[in-house]
């Protein structure tokens, strides 16, 4: 859940009143654009993507124009662009125009929860603009704090004197950074950066700093997000219903944490556990569809759900199901395999059989009750299992399911189609 | 005021050795302890740990108490209640939902002075919140435990405090040991602590530490109180991507450290632990390093590379844990805390290959469990066959579906374009094992049905014949007869098929007519025995053995039956054969004991509905329509028998294979059919979850009742339309090729005089008549229209060579109606058609003869109709008694409408 930009950061900055730059969003009228070139003697073209996409500058998905002509050329260049990181790519949705800010100093402020204090700390430098990382440890300064209290003004302070700030731009850092601090707590952030800040000189000649690039990332499990009205579809960062339809289902009780990890894969392994998560997605790799975590006993009409999503999305394609997770301490094995074996065969009921090879692995309480209902369920579909105990190590009972998929990609999924009535091709 | 931690920290740490994390003193406090998690896990860990919780809180739920089996808890509206009534904790448990975890800290910190230890279990805690938790902790001087754990526990001390430590059986899995565990992931602490003690170590402390992005109590305390410890050897640390807690923590005791999450840094969000999330130096390989250095060895440790050094080693999988644990510790000098459990090879505790052929690496046997699953496992697996839950099934069905789009049904899973290719018998039997039938269960169901189909001397006769005589349509008739088939009668023949069951229930015998199957049935009581001998030989009984015999019929029951030293009953020898018919899908779990009781009772009532379907002259002593009863045992089938109820006469093979693809073809409609619906609600009524108060002869009286001259009767509309049309033709046989006449004249004729009484009645305002078996609500609106089980039988039948001269005049009026204007597109010719022109083909030349009146075909339309639809509503009254609720056909008020 992040937001990067100064279409949505403008606004999120002025519920604190902190200073930010002049922004057009992609429905600026030439007229509007026209009038902010005149007004700031030159804009930024930024294309928008959804989450937080860093780095556009290095990539030349910057561009700046100091006519109206060469601002829509920009705007045309940089509407649909295409941006690729690591095997991602994102697409541009609309472009935005950024007034230019004139300054002699670019600040970096940003707060974030840090797990070497196990507090809230800020970094500030005021040789901003450019990439924290390319900066000596010395031009740097990280300060946490005690959120109890919050950044106050002080800590500003001596963190600027700390780094030997030149003067002029103290007192405005020290009036208006800790209002950032208010919009970062009370609004469900886990991170914040401003990146530059440009200290731009008011009317009275002192400078004033403006905000002319935002990243900001909230935390999902905080309703205090809500506060800020932001439209819902923002945080969806690239279109995929199915985790859509599952994550209306999150709420505290119970996990139902779905990532799909490849959505050609052929083993579908509901997960139970953050640890088994961890394990099963280590060991998978792109063979599994999805990396999830329903752990945390979940009641059966939620994980019946969650389990019919992922059935119906993604079963057809899979070759094996994988239910996998530890020896739970809590979560009741009985109510959670009958509500998946349920899932299961009302997908059968519904679509129609498919070939499956169904592997298990679990301990926990009333896990021999769990397992009865579900072998009762593929015995009554027909479907061919192996379920193991807790006495069974994890990692092979996930190497015995790779193996289980290799020989339903090696004809095993045609003599399982057999057995259940099916062409060969099902 | 903070109060004074220890000097080795920056921060506030309270606990000075592992030793002082879950201590027999401690005293605890359960926030909203009445939460359905606290509920479930706080009587088992106050047991386990002598009784320490001395309180809970749930606001508004003052007075009420928890019950455990350590003494009843009781429960206050707040914190300040509990101390008010005298109580003291120095632990505070946290089970509040997220939002209200760091109020419930802050009241567990401000209101009582002693505390000194919170565990927090809840998942899901905003950041936010986190941070402030973190701060009120250090400022007061209180030492956290999680957000997102699973609480602490100790072997040695016999307590758990917060979580769920070792589920519901804590002592299986706590074993005292020299081995602490600090885990990320809640389940992982249980499951490594249950791999330790398989391998031969038991435990000190355990910590789940959660995952969350503030983990309270991290890695450098745990190493701190480690060390301050004296039971603990060694340590076992499960840590996951993200976070710094790990990188500068020392040890001085060997420790191995599990990382698990290489592949995550490919994810771009946490799922399940929000902390697991890294950035470039804190990912799964940055770990890694981390602790190799801290152990100075240069690689992972694997069984095949075990890479360790007296101080530890790392390793990337949690099932190699002991192994690299014993390693490390023979370097040390240390043993084994006791002799190992087991190991971790894979142990299937269930498995089905579903008679495929599994390579060697998937085919590993089904091994016992350990103890005390192992009884668990007994206990649940002599429960024989199928347990369905318990649902409404109003408009709802476990047998039937149809594909809305397709109009074609499926029968528990068969499509009827693959019933129509099976014969009668196997269909019955598909309606209520969800099987078809192979050569050997056809013989079976054959002999249990044609020992019934002769009704001479039975009242059912009677009665059949007085409803027809009253002038009741063919439903109603047999309606009369099979009201005589009551529970009383077929009593006999239930006990006996239970009987088989009990005795062959858990003798191993997979396949029921598997004669070379090395099993010991059970040893039959007195009583068992009487439900299957008769004190003097039955004759009927004999008659089925002997027939039974000369088809060469295989039956492990009746083998059973015939090694008893006695005279087996009709019903036994009937149930036997049914059972074997029924064995296999009940063993597999596909079926349940109710249907493999009830299935005599349907063979049965098959064979009343065909028998009393013709009028009593046609039942004479030992014969039936001329066909002597020993011959109708010995080589009749169930299709035959109806085919000569319905015809009189014995099918050659070419009528006897389009009179099975029509039965076939029709055995279900889906649920929604008033047919089935007649029946659910018959099965309904009577209420299903006392399955042996169902008169299922009365669910069948709801079916024959629910069908009529619209509804199966309506089959004859289209045979009606064809007399017409050849009525004045010279056709004599209606399979012949060279037929002589004209279709296509024939065919515009009829669309041009439609036509004309179209205009004359549009113009009356008379309604339209349409044409039977033309057009269909779904098969509609392209330029040319096809029902897809129409063309499933043109095709079947062409393959076959076989022509059928009305089939084809229906294609060919579909066209002309649509060359001629009438039709906007070429209609579709439907179902209905094919069923029409089926029988009238067989019909045609008797009909020609004059030996078939337009009045009897009507009958036999319908009659026909019945026999393919008794199969599916079997079925669905089956279904219905397996897993429906009593009463649940009916429909609530408000969705009932009212018209004045």
């Amino acid at each position: 859940m992040n937001v990067s930009g100064m279409l949505y950061g403008a606004q999120l900055l002025k519920i604190v009143d902190f200073p930010a730059s002049e922004v057009l969003g992609p429905e600026a009228s030439d007229h509007e654009i026209h009038n902010l070139i005149e007004r700031c003697g030159s804009v930024f073209v930024k294309p928008i993507f959804k989450g937080g996409i860093g780095k556009k500058g290095k990539s030349g998905l910057i561009g700046r124009a100091k006519d109206l002509k060469s601002a829509l050329a920009e705007k045309e260049r940089l509407y649909f662009c295409e941006y690729k990181v690591g095997d991602v790519v994102y697409k541009s949705r609309g472009v935005t125009f950024e007034g230019a800010v004139p300054a002699q100093h670019e600040i970096y402020f940003s707060i974030t929860d840090s797990t070497r204090y196990r507090a809230p700390v800020m970094t500030l430098t005021h040789h901003g603009g450019m990439d924290i990382e390319e900066l000596d440890k010395s031009q740097i300064i990280e300060v946490p704090f005690d959120p109890l209290t919050g950044l106050k003004s002080f800590v500003i302070s001596n963190a600027l004197s700390d780094l030997g700030a030149p003067r002029e731009i103290v007192s405005p850092l020290v009036q208006h950074l800790p209002k950032l601090w208010d919009l970062y707590h009370h609004y469900g952030m886990s991170t914040m950066e401003l990146n530059p800040i440009r200290m731009m000189e008011g009317k009275s000649g002192s400078l004033i700093p403006v905000a002319c690039d935002f990243k900001c990332g909230f935390d999902r499990d905080d309703p205090r997000v809500n506060r800020l009205k932001l439209p819902d579809d923002l945080f969806v960062t690239e279109s995929n219903d199915f985790e859509q339809e599952i994550n209306e289902l999150r709420t505290y009780q119970g996990q139902s944490d779905v990532y799909v990890i490849n959505d050609k894969g052929t083993i579908l392994a509901p997960t139970f556990g953050g640890g088994a998560n961890s394990l099963v997605t280590e060991v998978l790799g792109n063979d599994a569809i999805i990396s999830s975590d329903f752990g945390g006993n979940p009641p059966y009409e939620k994980m019946y759900d969650v389990m019919r999503i992922c059935l119906k999305y993604y079963l057809k394609q899979s070759n094996v199901l994988f239910v996998i997770g530890g020896k739970a301490n809590n979560t009741d094995i009985f109510v959670t395999f009958r509500a998946m074996a349920d899932a299961l065969r009302d997908y059968f009921s519904e679509h129609g059989p498919t070939p499956l090879y169904v592997v298990i692995g679990r301990g926990g309480p009333n896990v021999i009750r769990g397992m009865g209902v579900f072998k009762d369920v593929l015995d009554s579909l027909r479907i061919p299992y192996r379920i193991f105990g807790f006495d069974s190590a994890m990692t092979d009972v996930v190497n015995y399911a790779q193996e289980a998929d290799r020989w339903m990609k090696s004809g095993g999924r045609a003599e399982v189609a057999k057995v259940l009535g099916l062409p060969a091709d099902a | 005021m903070r109060k004074p931690g220890i000097e080795n920290f920056k921060y506030f740490v309270g606990i000075r050795s592992l030793a002082d994390i879950a201590t027999r003193e401690d005293r605890i406090c359960v926030l909203n302890i009445m939460g359905n998690e606290s509920r479930a896990v706080t009587p088992v860990s106050h047991a386990y740990s002598g009784g320490n919780v001395v309180f809970g809180t749930s606001p508004g739920r003052r007075g009420q108490v928890l019950e455990t089996p350590a003494g009843n808890i009781p429960v206050y509206n707040n914190v300040r209640e509990g101390l008010d009534a005298g109580h003291k904790f120095n632990v505070g448990v946290v089970y509040l939902p997220p939002s209200a975890v760091r109020d419930g800290v802050a009241e567990l910190i401000r209101i009582n002075p002693d505390i000194e230890k919170v565990i927090i279990l809840t998942e899901k805690i905003a950041v936010h919140d986190a941070r402030e938790i973190r701060a009120l902790g250090q400022q007061r001087g209180v030492d956290i435990f999680g957000g997102n754990c699973l609480g602490v526990a100790d072997s040695w001390n016999n307590v758990r405090i917060g979580g769920a430590l070792g589920g519901d059986k804590p002592a299986e899995t706590l074993r005292k040991g020299s081995v602490a565990i600090f885990s990320n992931s809640g389940n992982f602490t249980t499951t490594i602590a249950n791999y330790l003690s398989i391998g031969g170590w038991g435990t000190t402390t355990l910590i789940s530490s959660g995952k969350d992005i503030y983990i309270n109590y991290a890695a450098p305390e745990f190493a701190f109180a480690m060390s301050n410890d004296a039971r603990t050897k060694a340590a076992v640390l499960y840590s996951e991507p993200g976070g710094y807690y790990e990188q500068s923590v020392t040890f001085d005791k060997p420790v191995v450290a599990c990382v698990v999450g290489r592949w995550k840094a490919n994810l771009t969000r946490a799922v399940g632990h929000a902390g697991a999330i890294a950035g470039s130096g804190d990912d799964a390989r940055a770990k890694e390093k981390w602790f190799m250095d801290k152990f100075g060895v240069n690689d992972l440790f694997t069984p095949e590379n075990p890479v360790c050094s007296k101080k530890g080693a790392v390793v990337t999988n949690i099932a190699h844990i002991p192994q690299a644990l014993t390693a490390v510790m023979k370097l040390n000098g240390v043993e084994k805390d006791f002799a190992p459990e087991g190991n971790l090879e894979l142990k299937p505790w269930f498995g089905d290959d579903q008679g495929l052929k599994l390579p060697a690496a998937l085919n590993i046997p089904v091994v016992k469990a350990m103890s005390p699953y192992d009884e668990q496992i007994a206990e649940l697996l002599k429960n024989v066959g199928a347990i369905f839950p318990r649902q409404s099934m109003k408009d709802c069905s476990g047998s039937s579906v149809m594909d809305p789009k397709t109009q074609v049904t499926k029968v528990n899973n068969i499509s009827i374009l693959d019933t129509a290719k099976q014969p009668l018998e196997s269909n019955l039997c598909l309606a209520l094992v969800r099987e078809h039938n192979d050569a050997n269960d056809n013989i079976l169901f054959n002999l249990a049905v044609a020992a019934r189909v002769n009704l001479h001397g039975e009242p059912m006769l009677a009665a059949a014949d007085a409803a027809r005589e009253a002038g009741n349509a063919p439903n109603t008739a047999i309606s009369a007869a099979v009201a005589l088939l009551g529970p009383k009668r077929v009593d006999g023949a239930r006990q006996a098929a239970d009987t088989l069951t009990e005795l062959f229930a858990h003798s191993g015998l997979s396949k029921g007519d598997d004669e070379q199957a090395k099993i010991t049935p059970a040893t039959a009581t007195p009583e068992q025995l009487a439900t299957l001998l008769g004190k003097a030989p039955d004759a009927q009984a004999e008659a089925l053995l002997k027939a039974f015999d000369k088809r060469g019929a295989k039956s492990v029951f009746v083998r059973y039956l015939r090694s008893l030293n006695g005279h087996p009953t009709t019903d036994a020898v009937i149930a036997a054969l049914t059972t074997t018919i029924a064995w296999e899908p009940l063993i597999r779990k596909r079926i349940s004991r109710l249907t493999v009781r009830n299935l005599p009772w349907y063979a049965h009532l098959f064979a009343v509905i065909i028998g009393a379907s013709t009028e009593s002259k046609n039942h004479q002593p030992g014969k039936f329509w001329g066909v002597s009863n020993e011959e109708m045992l010995e080589s009749w089938t169930v299709t035959q028998l109806a085919y000569l109820a319905l015809l009189g006469e014995k099918p050659t093979a070419a009528n006897l294979f389009p009179f099975q693809v029509m039965l076939g073809l029709i055995i279900s409609n889906g649920v929604g059919t008033i047919s089935a619906q007649g029946c659910k609600g018959a099965v309904s009524a009577d209420g299903p979850e006392s399955p042996e108060r169902v008169q299922i002869n009365k669910g069948m009286i709801g079916f024959l009742t629910h069908t009529g001259f619209a509804h199966g009767g309506n089959g004859y509309e289209g045979i009606q339309f064809l007399i017409e049309s050849f009525k004045g033709t010279p056709l004599a046989d209606a399979s012949t090729a060279n037929h002589g006449l004209d279709l296509k004249k024939m065919a515009t004729e009829f669309a041009l005089a439609f036509n004309k009484e179209k205009k004359v009645n549009k113009a009356l305002g008379v309604p339209v008549r349409s044409i039977p078996g033309v057009n269909h609500p779904v098969f509609k609106g392209h330029p040319v229209n096809h029902d897809p089980r129409e063309v499933y039988i043109a095709d079947l039948f062409a393959e076959r060579g076989e022509k059928n001269i009305f089939h084809d005049y229906y294609r060919t009026l579909v066209q002309a109606l649509y060359d001629n204007g009438v039709t906007a597109n070429v209609f579709c010719v439907n179902i209905d058609a094919i069923i029409a022109a089926m029988l009238l083909k067989l019909l045609w030349s008797r009909y020609r003869k004059g030996e078939f009146s337009e009045s009897s075909m009507e009958m036999a339309a319908f009659t026909a109709f019945l026999f393919g639809r008794m199969a599916g509503c079997a079925g669905e009254i089956d279904d219905h008694i397996n897993r429906g609720r009593n009463m649940d056909t009916r429909t609530p008020a408000s969705q009932c409408s009212h018209v004045s």
